[in-house]
């Protein structure tokens, strides 16, 4: 009779072990997803975009039906695109709000103060748009970055395309002292000198927000560089590109990633002309592929007060990784757990919404979700693509073998 | 550095200083009449150069987007003198200081939520393209607002000295309760302040667009307009001119001659060491009291 008693209360115990051991931010029928990004501040045009694009997949793929009969739940927090305030932010919504996975849609100023964080917690974070290497570098099993690509990516394909495409040998930078365009001009530097042996002629920082950069021009204009690489946000380049008009710079502008937006000829409008640089998105909104048009025109109705400028690049990158992260889900099926949900997503191939998205990648042995990037040039007040494919093999996966 | 580089660099300087001039001129007016310092004018001009971008989609022609910006800036002040500082104008000087900076915050929040942080612009009144003169290269737009902040600086004297209005802002400034006792309506001269000081504030906004684009953080330019001010001694109007043209001008310069990573420092740095000689500024004059 002891004997099965005893294996009566262990059989209820095992039956009810899944209920207490239940996956933080797991229901039977809600999965919480928490996310942060930068939705005030001189970012904002990142947070707030990349806000609404993985709110804009939430309520689609909701309404399809959801993730193995569950609904996603959404709980924002704004990081300012500082650190510490990103810190704070994960620390509320893993410890108070008690999500499943965290989402950064901010950029690598704010994500790099939660990295180490979310590593020591161990809940699944998943990098949308932030491209500082720390994230995906030294690899963590948890941590993944999905629609941008890391740092040294830019670097490679930047590097070849300024000695390649440009033909430059003397190349200027000129780089904001925050944590994404200083990381994009080192990584561009790094790979000039590794891949082609050759140096910048002029390499100088200024202040994001700052309103004269005649300073930084005079230093350029004196090196004569073949090209301007400019790693900053929008709103500099614009000053900027207009001044060396100004001081009579004819060298052509080359910009990083996160400038390949409309905002960037909204911004500049004539100084704009010319400008190159890689987007991480196949469209830019605006074009008239039928996709982009069909994807800008939901958009527009579930935001139809938005303002100009909108939707951008970032709405897109977290609309497409919304949409990977949900495929992770599912694939990890009703059984939603941290470790199913990595070894899901470690299994997605070339995954993507729709042409709208570059399709992601991931593996056991990175989680470096794209590595692929088109270059575009201004044309006639709109970013076009420029038929130019990078030659060399990446060397960044050859670290993680 | 040659004589053309050193022209070009001046030209630079006054150019951005013309903007901080312009703020500081802005801050200075209210402060002078009503002992008001203005935290939220640095949203002032933001709301300027969003209502000239709104004023330019409509395709109205450049005077007119002009009028109508100065004329809401104008509006702008009277409402936010009427409505949130007359209720609490006998509150300590400190409080008012945080009104203005809440008041600022308000203008921008709603900035954002109605146009987003996207950055835009709109063109200068002649174009964009650099005057060539004597090797050297010109802005159109630059000898624009250059022009501009000269015309009100002058205008803004010629109303402190030569009209009623004037003198009797002069007058409340130096005693509001014998102004009062003199026959001068005081709410009507604060209400007037607040009116010129915001339309300056507006038009700096839609002069200042075609350079620095337009975005909800160009409200940050108040502590160059601060710095300005300070330099010029906060209750001279041409001392604030000099000032933002100083603090344009040291920007510029510093940054070519020691080195960008310190334009930012090095107005500030300059300042200190002029307080510590000139504590009430370039043309500031300590209050003298008969006893």
């Amino acid at each position: 009779m002891r004997t099965v008693l005893l294996a009566a209360g262990a059989a209820l115990c095992a039956l009810a072990l899944p209920l207490h051991a239940q996956q933080q931010g797991v229901t039977a029928d809600t999965i919480t997803v928490g996310a942060h990004g930068p939705i005030t501040g001189p970012a904002a045009y990142i947070g707030l975009a990349g806000r609404d694009g993985m709110l804009l997949a939430i309520k689609e793929i909701n309404t399809a039906g959801g993730i193995n009969g569950r609904k996603i739940a959404a709980v924002f927090e704004d990081d300012g695109h500082s650190p510490t305030r990103a810190l704070a932010a994960v620390k509320k919504l893993v410890e108070q709000d008690k999500v499943f996975v965290v989402m950064s849609v901010g950029g690598s100023n704010a994500t790099v103060g939660a990295v180490d964080y979310m590593k020591e917690k161990g809940v699944p974070y998943y990098v949308s748009i932030a491209s500082a290497p720390q994230v995906t570098w030294p690899h963590a099993k948890n941590l993944f970055r999905g629609g941008t690509t890391e740092t040294a990516r830019y670097g490679e394909l930047y590097a070849e395309f300024l000695a390649t495409y440009y033909k430059a040998k003397r190349i200027a930078i000129m780089s904001g002292r925050e944590e994404y365009p200083r990381n994009e001009g080192d990584a561009t530097v790094d790979k000039l000198k590794t891949w082609f042996q050759t140096a910048p002629v002029a390499r100088v920082e200024f202040n994001i927000g700052d309103k004269d950069f005649t300073p930084q021009l005079v230093e350029v204009q004196k090196a004569n560089p073949d090209v301007v690489a400019f790693f900053g946000n929008p709103a500099e380049a614009a000053i900027a590109m207009r001044q060396a008009k100004e001081l009579g710079l004819k060298q052509p502008f080359f910009v990083g990633s996160n400038m390949v937006d409309p905002a960037l000829v909204a911004a500049a409008k004539g100084s704009s002309e010319g400008v190159m640089g890689f987007s991480l998105i196949p469209y830019l909104p605006g074009s008239k592929a039928p996709d982009m048009t069909k994807w800008e025109a939901a958009w527009k109705k579930e935001y139809p007060n938005a303002p100009a400028g909108r939707p951008n690049n970032f709405d897109l990158l977290a609309y497409g990784d919304m949409y990977v992260l949900a495929e992770g889900m599912k694939r990890a099926g009703a059984n939603l757990t941290t470790d199913s949900l990595v070894k899901a997503l470690e299994g997605i191939q070339d995954y993507r919404v729709g042409s709208v998205a570059t399709p992601r990648t991931f593996s056991t042995k990175h989680h470096i979700g794209n590595l692929t990037l088109v270059p575009m040039v201004v044309k006639d007040g709109q970013w076009e693509p420029v038929q130019w494919t990078s030659a060399r093999e990446s060397d960044i996966l050859k670290r993680y073998n | 550095m040659t004589t053309t580089l050193a022209l070009q660099l001046a030209i630079a300087g006054l150019s951005v200083g013309s903007i901080y001039a312009l703020v500081a001129l802005a801050i200075v007016i209210p402060f002078k009449a009503s002992g008001v310092l203005n935290f939220g004018q640095g949203e002032i001009v933001t709301f300027g150069a969003y209502a000239a971008l709104v004023l330019t989609q409509l395709a109205l022609p450049y005077p007119i987007v002009l009028a109508c910006v100065v004329a809401l800036g104008a509006v702008g002040g009277i409402a936010i003198e009427r409505v949130l500082i007359r209720p609490i104008v006998k509150a300590p000087e400190f409080t008012l200081v945080i009104a203005t900076f809440a008041i600022g915050l308000l203008i921008k929040g709603a900035i954002s939520v109605r146009f987003g942080d996207s950055p835009n612009t709109i063109d200068g009144p002649f174009g964009g393209e650099p005057i060539v003169a004597a090797g050297l290269r010109f802005n159109p737009t630059s000898l624009w607002i250059f022009g501009c902040t000269l015309l009100v600086t002058f205008a803004v004297i010629a109303f402190f000295r030569h009209t009623r209005l004037g003198k009797a802002m002069r007058a409340v400034s130096v005693s509001p309760e014998a102004a009062k006792l003199m026959g001068i309506r005081v709410d009507r001269v604060y209400r007037w302040s607040w009116a010129i000081s915001t339309a300056i504030g507006a038009l700096a906004g839609l002069l200042v667009a075609p350079l620095i684009g337009i975005n909800p953080e160009i409200g940050q330019l108040i502590l160059r307009g601060l710095l300005g001010a300070v330099i010029g001694g906060f209750t001279s109007i041409p001392g604030a001119v000099v000032g933002g043209l100083a603090v344009g001008l040291i920007e510029t310069f510093s940054g070519v001659l020691i080195g960008s990573a310190f334009k930012n420092l090095v107005p500030f740095v300059l300042l200190m060491l002029l307080l510590v000689f000139r504590p009430y500024g370039l043309f500031g004059a300590a209050d003298v009291q008969r006893v």
